[in-house]
């Protein structure tokens, strides 16, 4: 079985999606009295149904002497429960004709199955135990620390580039747990007993910390009934789950390295400090980076790759996030090109957008391209169950995914240009030089 | 009152035992849920062209795919070039160029892409006019400019160069090439040559002869009415002319009539890349394709099947291993596939050919085919709700003649295969004495695979290995001898102590400058590449040790890979084979390139080896290739003070992108070096 956990890593960080007002996505919510939040949308068209449990736990809930047990969770709670056989999840999901994966961010941990709409009980079920009393042991913890420390040698050191997901936030957030990669540290997980985990799991792993979102081919009422069924019976948290409260510190100069690494191609990274995640600018950053990158008409890709082809590829990333996200711009180096001229290069295309702006054409083409890519998003049933929990977590209302083309339609072409000065700022920012780690010759 | 408060404690007791939750037991599925798509409604213009409107309103967006049904095309000495219509298509047209074409399609937050057989655009629903009118360019404009072209047959050919290198790649070349023969469309592969005949006019022949209305099918889903839908194809398809298409017969491969196995030789492999194959008739119509599919599903469909739990789960030999019985209208393939530990290899083919034959000889269980079932309906349902699915449903069903229901009632049909039904299937598609089993790996493996047939050899692009005959009493010394002679005796170059070799390689878009310096007097060598004017990096090897200078970075490299590399710091590394203790093998004649010539594999104690080429004819180095260093191709020698020296180096690594081909500017020999070359 290819028991691919994947950690939802910022390049394949879920999109929050929205729709147009004209398709809006109804929703039902309610809470049960343990605290456990629930939200469903019915939508008939295809008879399956995607499950969905956000916990609100990520990285930055942790220990700073035990990183990685957010993502570490995500693995244990593969191994069964009080009445699920060690290893049996996901034989049983697909085997009712379905598929499932998790997922860790900085913010959050999330589960779901994708199910024939006549195996929704089945899905309740199996996230009940796993909420209940999932396996906890020594066994479960002893494989999943093995077959973590392949992931981490596969995601921070073989995969080329991979290790900005540490270089980057240990210098981009000097005080906050941002400042630590989602996988975290071997040498903590080794030194982390068994009941720290147990601890863990009775802190976050609770319905007052977690959301239900159901989408796909249900009956509201049915569905209720089910949900009751299996999770009433879920005791509440005891203790209240920590989160940090720390303002991020903005770097008092740019901070600019060379990070040797597995690859053939020389690559610049540079990060910039973001406002916390529900801030009003984090639409105008987010119409920025599809400026600058997104298809073979804009800017950056234009002109670095097309005209004066320094770049192999190049992308722009608004990674948004709970306590403040990071922008991200990168530019992998054609063959021969320096990597300081690149460096260069990249600052140039910034800085005319932040001296000249972008035109009204150009904002109604991002505003195009922004609408496409909602209306997408919602062709999955399984999007959809993911953007209304992340709305009700993250922007207080699950009814998010309904209002959030809107807010992209209020940035104006100045607010861009102002994001752009104020947010990508040379002086606080990170510059990540990626080179070659020197090998054999070629003769 | 009474009575209904009663009847409130009765209730609030009835759902409190239901309740009571036996946590032990799973819960039943519910009855299984109607699988309701959108039909298909359909039309077609005077011109032919068969369009397909599947309303779907859930979301304001809709695709247009036009789809070309055209017989399969041998492509030829210009294979390849089908693969480049698609691009060239979407590469600028007599109204836009490429930049505009992208800035307006950009604008709309739409998307336009094209194939050899297929041009889609996806769009909001309000953006439809416009983008229709784009399509349309596409389809009536394209302008094929020559600059695209000569870029995609670059790629291609870096693709090309790679692939040769990549176990997987090898292997699909070789199977294709074997199942269905190199003369059928299925069975032809591009080549460099093959890439570089391709000119524009065979693009625009192609797209003048095949894109036409009458062999086309344009699928409309989404958020359109069949009015709206009439009104924009006509507008937009109706003037479209329509033309004789030329059909094209191939006759039908054959399984061999006995099992074969075919081995290519990776000396550097430690994985061997298995595929067991052959052709099959299976398609979409064939009353047993169901059934097909369900066999396969539990040969080798997923994490749970029987190929996957004995060679993963129960013998550790791979990562994983597949199978899968195909469906094709004109020929299709059995495939069961695993990369496996070398040294496993045989086990392993053992290991599959018994699955294929028990599954034969003795069926499936009940249990299997309820879990296969319940998977494929699962999949099925997920797929629906892609719109595009649906589409592709309305086109299968026209192209293939099917049912009108056909899709339907294939859930009812899955659900009424019987374990008989799959096993009439099983024992049709599977041919456990009639399989080509393909082995790409560590040549070492040939002798445990004779057990399965007889074993022939063929090189990484899928060909038989030429097998020449060596000169009885030829030996590794010889060859040696041989090519010192030829270029220019052992007395001259062993007097040669140092050189200084500059080499130019030219790359799209920059030039970089290689130097090399050898000085054997102190043992030292370095070599610098230059980009710009600059050094970009600097090799140095003295003193036993090895550093790499990037960017004014330095760094000394740990011991194996200065073992790895120490040959390179001779300018005739032949010289040292024996002083240094490596060990040389001569493993006979090989093809190379055209050239016959004799293999040397030299070997150092910690077992990294190199293979030297020699050519036979002219006795000089036509070839190297290590794990270390790549494939590195000499030509062009030419004299220098009595001794001849290549011109010509191209370098294949995994490590660099494309081939790189650099040409040697200045060579001398036994002149005074500046003492800073080494620091």
């Amino acid at each position: 079985m290819i028991r691919k956990l994947t950690l939802s890593l910022l390049l394949s960080a879920f999109l929050a999606l929205s729709v147009l007002a004209q398709n809006k996505i109804e929703f039902k919510e309610f809470k049960l009295d343990n605290g456990l939040h629930v939200i469903l949308h019915q939508d008939n068209t295809t008879p399956i149904v995607a499950t969905t449990v956000l916990y609100h736990v990520g990285s930055k809930n942790e220990n700073p002497e035990r990183t990685g047990f957010a993502h570490f969770f995500e693995h244990l709670m593969f191994e069964g429960s009080e009445n699920i056989p060690r290893g049996k999840f996901f034989e049983i999901v697909e085997s009712a004709g379905g598929t499932l994966n998790a997922g860790t961010s900085q913010d959050y941990t999330v589960y779901y199955e994708i199910l024939p709409s006549n195996q929704l009980e089945l899905a309740l079920y199996l996230e009940s135990e796993r909420m209940l009393h999932a396996k906890v042991d020594q066994t479960g913890v002893d494989t999943q620390r093995e077959v973590i420390k392949q992931e981490m040698k596969q995601v921070m050191d073989e995969q080329p580039y991979g290790s900005f997901q540490r270089e980057m936030p240990v210098r981009l957030y000097p005080n906050h747990p941002y400042n630590w990669p989602i996988i975290g540290s071997a040498e903590h997980l080794d030194n982390a007993k068994l009941e720290e985990f147990m601890e863990f799991y009775a802190m976050y792993y609770v319905p007052n910390n977690a959301t239900l979102s159901i989408a796909g081919d249900i009956d509201y009422e049915e569905t209720e009934r089910m949900i009751r069924k299996y999770f009433s019976e879920i005791p509440a948290g005891k203790k209240a789950p920590y989160r940090p409260n720390i303002e991020i510190e903005k770097l008092k100069s740019q901070k600019v390295d060379v990070v040797y690494d597995n690859i053939q191609l020389p690559a610049i990274f540079q990060g910039y400090l973001m406002p916390k995640k529900n801030h009003p600018d984090t639409y105008a950053l987010n119409l920025l980076s599809t400026y600058l990158l997104s298809g073979k008409s804009s800017l950056m890709y234009k002109e670095l790759v097309d005209k004066q082809q320094k770049a192999l590829q190049a992308i722009a990333f608004p990674n948004d996030l709970e306590d403040g996200g990071m922008f991200l711009v990168l530019a992998i180096a054609n063959m021969g090109v320096d990597i300081d001229e690149l460096n260069v290069a990249i600052d140039e295309v910034l800085a005319t957008v932040k001296q000249e702006g972008i035109d009204q054409n150009d904002l109604q083409k991002l505003i195009n391209i922004k609408e496409t890519q909602l209306v997408n998003g919602f062709g999955s049933v399984a999007n959809i169950a993911q953007s209304l929990a992340q709305g009700h977590v993250f922007y207080g209302s699950a009814d998010y995914v309904n209002s959030q083309l809107d807010k992209f339609r209020k940035v104006t072409a100045e607010d861009i240009k102002r994001v752009a000065n104020q947010y990508l700022n040379k002086d606080s920012r990170v510059v990540l030089k990626y080179l070659p780690k020197p090998t054999e010759t070629t003769e | 009152m009474k009575r209904l408060y009663i009847l409130f404690v009765f209730s609030l007791l009835a759902s409190a035992s239901f309740a009571q939750l036996d946590r032990t037991k799973m819960p039943e599925a519910g009855p299984a849920p109607e699988i309701r798509f959108g039909d298909a409604a359909s039309f077609t213009l005077d011109n032919g062209l068969k369009v397909f409107v599947i309303q779907n309103q859930k979301l304001p967006r809709v695709t247009y795919s036009l789809i070309l049904d055209r017989d399969p095309i041998l492509e030829g000495d210009k294979s390849g070039m089908l693969s480049f219509v698609g691009e060239m298509l979407t590469a600028g047209t007599k109204n836009r160029s490429k930049d505009k074409f992208n800035e307006e399609i950009d604008f709309l937050g739409a998307s336009i892409s094209a194939s050899s057989t297929s041009i889609s655009a996806s769009t909001l629903t309000k953006h439809q006019e416009k983008v229709l009118e784009l399509m349309a360019d596409v389809l009536y404009n394209p302008v094929f400019p020559e600059e695209e072209l000569q870029k995609l047959k670059t790629q291609a050919k870096s693709g090309l160069a790679s692939a040769k290198s990549d176990p997987s790649s090898i292997s699909s070349v070789l199977t294709s090439k074997l199942v269905y023969g190199t003369d059928h469309p299925y069975g032809e592969n591009e080549t460099e040559q093959t890439v570089d005949n391709v000119t524009i006019e065979d693009i625009k022949n192609y797209y003048n002869t095949f894109f036409r209305p009458n062999i086309a099918y344009l699928a409309i889903v989404g958020d359109v009415n069949m009015d709206q839908a009439k009104t924009l194809v006509n507008k937009h398809f109706a003037q479209w002319k329509q033309a004789d298409v030329p059909k094209f017969k191939y006759p039908i491969p054959q399984p061999p009539a006995k099992n074969v196995v075919a081995l290519v030789d990776r000396p550097s492999a430690q994985q061997s890349v298995v595929n067991i194959t052959y052709p099959i008739q299976n398609h979409l119509p064939s009353p047993d394709y169901l059934a097909s599919q369900v066999a396969g599903y539990i040969l080798g469909g997923g994490g749970s099947s029987r190929m996957f739990m004995n060679l993963r789960e129960d013998k550790g030999y791979t990562y994983g291993a597949y199978a899968r019985i195909g469906s094709n209208s004109l020929v299709a393939s059995f495939s069961a596939n695993a990369s496996v530990r070398g040294a496993a290899t045989d086990s392993a083919v053992n290991e599959m050919i018994y699955e294929i034959r028990n599954m034969r000889e003795n069926g499936i269980t009940q249990t299997e085919l309820d879990a296969a079932k319940a998977n494929l309906s699962g999949s099925f349902g997920r797929s629906l709700e892609s719109p595009a699915t649906i589409a592709n449903f309305a086109i299968n069903i026209e192209r293939y003649n099917l049912p009108k229901d056909y899709y339907a009632t294939y859930l009812q049909r899955l659900g009424a295969l019987t374990v008989e039904d799959v096993n009439v299937a099983a024992k049709k598609f599977l041919k456990p004495d009639n399989m080509y089993i393909t082995v790409v790996g560590n040549g070492s493996v040939q002798e445990s695979l004779l057990a399965f047939g007889e074993v022939q050899r063929f090189t990484t692009s899928g060909d038989p290995e030429k097998q020449i005959a060596m000169d009885e009493g030829m030996t590794a010394e010889e060859v040696l001898s041989r090519f010192y002679d030829a270029v220019g005796g052992e007395a001259v170059i062993r007097n040669i102590k140092t050189a200084k070799i500059e080499s130019i390689a030219e790359m799209p878009g920059m030039t970089l400058g290689m130097n090399f310096y050898y000085d054997e007097n102190i043992g030292a060598y370095s070599n610098k590449v230059i980009v710009g004017g600059g050094v970009m990096s600097n090799t140095v090897m003295k003193d036993g040790k090895m550093s790499v200078t990037v960017q004014g970075q330095s760094q000394t490299l740990p011991e194996e890979q200065y073992e790895a590399a120490k040959l390179s710091m001779f300018i005739f590394p032949e010289l040292h084979f024996e002083n240094l203790g490596y060990g040389m093998v001569l493993d006979g004649i090989k093809d190379v390139d055209g050239q016959n010539a004799y293999k040397l594999t030299v070997m150092n104690e910690s077992g990294i080896s190199t293979d030297y080429y020699y050519s036979v004819e002219s006795g000089l180095r036509i070839k190297t290739d290590g794990q270390a260093s790549g494939e590195i191709a000499y030509s062009k020698y030419k004299e220098f003070n009595g001794v001849k020296y290549p011109m010509q180096m191209v370098i294949k690594s995994p490590m660099i992108p494309m081939p790189l081909s650099s040409e040697i500017k200045k060579v001398e020999f036994n002149k005074a070096l500046d003492k800073n070359t080494f620091n």
